[in-house]
């Protein structure tokens, strides 16, 4: 909180030291961003130069056909069961039949484990897992 | 400075560890009122109950054991389990005026006290005397209060919502989401992410991958 609590109260002189300094405040000369991040770069000319990958797209599913959410819950839903998915139960439902299958028929290859899904490193990839290089 | 004090009073009051709760919540103008910021009063010591050993809910009946209305059964209407109070109703008052401006006294009201839970019991309800009660499972695995002397169980009471809504006899506006819509599970089990998932839905097509970066 703001008071200043060695004063007394209602004998409050001066401005708000605590409140934030935004872009709303200061004078016609000053700028100062609110956190929108740029769409394109600068050139040396003083062009900028919208660049489409840095543009967000929102991708959005249809709302008209079968779509059945919508914007509110009713208050007769119960709160669900559904438990978090983990690392362990995603193995077990995707990769952990396939090498059993893979196992009964005899052609299992523990050299090769890309083909259920192990990836070594994550260079390559467009959506990387770590670092975390896209914007969710 | 009274504009932003008056917005961090909206918002979530931090409480330090040494903080005298009351029976006023602590972000209403009484409670900080009797505690400002930098005051320090002498530490109650309160029994500490574990929060699952706690069997006292809003709205559940009560008899009182020892006070003023000692042998009387009451509802509770409040519980403060900082301090491990219950607050009845119409039980245990005294006498006070509130509203008091100018010369107008005010108007003279009865206001409870509140009661702590070692002076209170549940009360069974097959034979409405007071008894104790223990957290046992049911057969299905349900974890349900049970009186001692009689084995009955005692159920939660259902408290009506502030807003009014029951939700049993709640009418589905154009708005709301059926409960069958909402529960449907639409998910299924795949290694690629969310991103790709949609980029194979909508038939996007990316060769280019992105610079090379490092991490530390």
């Amino acid at each position: 909180m703001g008071l200043l609590s060695g004063l007394a109260r209602g004998l409050v002189r001066g401005a708000d030291r605590m409140a934030e300094w935004t872009s709303k405040r200061g004078s016609r000369t000053f700028y100062k961003n609110r956190g929108a991040r740029k769409t394109g770069v600068l050139t040396s000319s003083g062009k900028f130069v919208r660049v489409r990958e840095m543009v967000p797209e929102l991708v959005v599913p249809r709302l008209d056909a079968g779509f059945k959410l919508k914007p509110y819950v009713s208050y007769r839903a119960p709160p669900g069961m559904e438990e978090p998915q983990t690392p362990h139960k995603l193995f077990t439902e995707v990769v952990a039949p396939q090498i059993e299958k893979e196992i009964k028929e005899g052609t299992f290859d523990p050299d090769n484990l890309e083909k259920y899904g192990l990836e070594r490193s994550q260079e390559g990839k467009i959506f990387q897992l770590y670092p975390k290089n896209y914007v969710r | 400075m009274r504009l932003t004090a008056l917005l961090a009073m909206a918002a979530r009051v931090k409480v330090h560890p040494d903080y005298r709760y009351g029976t006023s919540r602590p972000w209403t103008v009484g409670a900080q009122r009797m505690n400002p910021p930098g005051k320090k009063r002498r530490k109650v010591f309160v029994e500490p109950i574990q929060p699952e050993d706690w069997s006292l809910f809003k709205g559940d009946t009560v008899e009182v054991l020892a006070g003023k209305d000692s042998g009387k059964q009451g509802k509770i209407s409040q519980v403060i389990r900082a301090r491990n109070w219950v607050i009845l109703e119409g039980l245990n008052t005294h006498y006070r005026y509130i509203g008091k401006s100018g010369e107008y006294r005010g108007t003279y009201i009865a206001s409870e006290s509140p009661l702590l839970v070692r002076e209170v019991a549940l009360v069974d309800p097959s034979d409405r005397k007071p008894t104790q009660v223990e957290w046992r499972f049911t057969e299905e695995g349900e974890r349900v209060r049970v009186s001692l002397r009689s084995g009955r169980i005692l159920p939660k009471p259902v408290v009506q919502r502030r807003d009014g809504v029951v939700p049993e006899q709640w009418k589905d506006g154009p708005k709301d989401t059926s409960p069958d819509d909402a529960l449907e599970k639409t998910y299924s089990a795949s290694l690629k992410t969310f991103e790709e998932e949609i980029a194979e839905a909508t038939g996007v097509v990316e060769t280019r991958a992105g610079r090379r970066t490092f991490w530390y």
